[in-house]
């Protein structure tokens, strides 16, 4: 019951239990989907772990060439959260 | 043949009749080459989240294309030796293009959030 004031932090990569591309194939995992990476990328920028992303060894592999893919053609930033939109 | 999807970034200051000649030069190059167009998207100008080329700012084009490999090759030079070509970039697409498939958008993300708040009730429990 103590944990009310980390509620906020933990907000952020939101803890969720299992791979949310697993659960729901209608996701496709585009490196042009900037809104969908951007969940996947810390606020440096960095690409979120999978341990705490959740996601499975499949999909993280995925998200992160998509991220890269991303940065080398100017859609989200390499060093913060910034994206075209 | 295979489909390519390449991403190229005008630079900003190239507007009006001049970036239609750009586009248009650059779908000739295409059609000399025998590729096939599938689909031509003008994101417009945007700004950056880096510095490219020193501009802030830059207009993204995407072009989907069926072509042999020597293809990209060519199309690659041409637009390297462009100065009003700041940045491109070619992806293989291994499954070809599926037109039909919808655009992810806000949908997605309001998702997100939902579930993000559903899950934090739940680990305050």
């Amino acid at each position: 019951m103590g944990f009310d004031n980390k509620g906020v932090a933990r907000r952020r990569f939101g803890r969720r239990k299992g791979c949310r591309f697993c659960a729901d194939s209608e996701i496709k995992i585009d490196y042009k989907d900037v809104r969908t990476l951007k969940y996947f990328v810390s606020e440096r920028g960095k690409i979120v772990p999978r341990r705490i992303s959740g996601n499975c060894a499949i999909h993280q592999r995925k998200i992160t060439e998509a991220i890269k893919r991303a940065r080398n053609i100017a859609l989200i930033s390499f060093t913060s959260k910034r994206t075209i939109e | 043949m295979r489909t390519y999807e390449t991403i190229f970034i005008i630079r900003p200051q190239i507007a009006g009749d001049e970036y239609t000649a750009l586009l248009g030069k650059y779908k000739q190059i295409l059609a000399d080459e025998n590729a096939e167009i599938l689909r031509c998207q003008e994101w417009g100008t945007k700004r950056l989240p880096y510095i490219v080329k020193k501009q802030d700012q830059g207009t993204f084009v995407l072009i989907n294309f069926n072509a042999g490999n020597t293809v990209v090759k060519e199309f690659e030079r041409r637009m390297r030796i462009d100065d009003a070509i700041m940045q491109f970039q070619t992806v293989l697409l291994e499954n070809g293009l599926d037109l039909n498939a919808p655009e992810s958008a806000a949908q997605t993300a309001e998702d997100d959030l939902d579930e993000d708040d559903s899950e934090q009730d739940e680990e305050q429990d």
